[in-house]
């Protein structure tokens, strides 16, 4: 499989293990800080991983730079984790804005050429080319799912992919 | 060495690779063994040592035995026997921990020299057929990666250290 479809497949295999990470629970749940003294939550995740989304395929490669960021609020980056409290319209907002997030991303990804990957969009930056974002992405999100099987098995037992 | 070399493909992967290698040596630094056998998020049996033993067994898998084209060479640490020997076999003595981290940095020597020497397309072998380095390569690096993330909160649940 050539490199873009491959890295694609790893998106949506990461976002697919998301939402079983985060499936059957109540909103208690998604917002417990399971593993203390960390302040990780299910729910402060999501809406992480919605901004993380958003702000790597729509504000930098759609370049869309004065959209705010989202879930942050007053520049506060804490916020994302801190305001995800057990609330169930909170979490149905989080769950939609990530979902959309990801289909917006998908749209842009689906008319991108496999050539596009050199592109530059930031020269000289660590993160300089439309690849080193797509695998900068990849591993966050891998990452994150790490935080999610400790979260999630510590909640209710719950393990696997 | 040209820019475009750099940020290519190759380079790309190579790079994060390592630094999830480092990041997550950086994770299990400073600690004793009774520290690094602690399974510090429970009801998980995760511990750091036990990540040690388990990286350096999929190191091993995918570089001598898929990408060696010796699928019957025995798993690490007699895993074909025992499937959680890895896991299982972290107990907290100096002489184990001591015998993960040789072993994981002898499969990281190997790993890179492999890779120096070899193409991204170069095919292996694997139990579903042939694969591509680079496919091992990215599925390495989000394997340290997820792991990496086990490790942040094993970590910070045993000495409250986060970060990197």
């Amino acid at each position: 499989m050539s490199e873009l479809p491959t890295l694609r497949r790893w998106l949506g295999d990461f976002r697919e293990a998301v939402e079983r990470k985060t499936s059957d629970l109540d909103a208690e749940q998604l917002a417990r800080r399971a593993v203390p003294p960390s302040t990780l939550s299910l729910l402060g995740l999501v809406r992480h991983l919605a901004q993380l989304e958003h702000y790597w395929f729509w504000k930098v490669l759609q370049r869309h730079p004065e959209d705010p960021q989202l879930f942050v609020v007053d520049g506060d980056w804490e916020s994302q984790f801190d305001g995800a409290a057990a609330d169930p319209a909170l979490v149905e907002e989080a769950f939609t804005t990530w979902r959309a997030t990801c289909a917006q991303a998908d749209a842009f990804l689906d008319g991108l050429p496999g050539e596009a990957l050199d592109v530059v969009i930031d020269p000289g930056d660590r993160i300089e080319t439309i690849r080193d974002v797509l695998v900068q992405v990849l591993q966050e999100y891998a990452r994150h799912l790490g935080h999610m099987d400790l979260l999630r098995e510590t909640i209710d037992g719950r393990t696997g992919e | 060495m040209s820019d475009e070399t750099l940020h290519g493909e190759e380079a790309v992967l190579r790079d994060y690779l390592g630094h999830f290698r480092r990041t997550f040596e950086q994770k299990c630094a400073d600690l004793d063994a009774e520290q690094l056998a602690r399974r510090s998020v429970p009801p998980s049996t995760l511990s750091l040592l036990g990540l040690v033993r388990h990286l350096a067994a999929v190191e091993y898998s995918w570089w001598r035995r898929v990408m060696g084209h010796d699928l019957a060479l025995p798993k690490m640490w007699g895993k074909d026997v025992h499937r959680d020997a890895d896991f299982d076999g972290a107990v907290a003595d100096d002489e184990v921990v001591a015998e993960a981290w040789a072993a994981w940095r002898a499969e990281v020597a190997y790993a890179e020299e492999f890779q120096a020497t070899h193409p991204m397309d170069h095919l292996g072998q694997h139990d579903d057929g042939p694969i591509e380095m680079r496919e091992v390569v990215v599925h390495l690096i989000e394997e340290y990666a997820r792991h990496c993330g086990h490790a942040d909160l094993l970590r910070e649940c045993i000495d409250g250290r986060t970060g990197s």
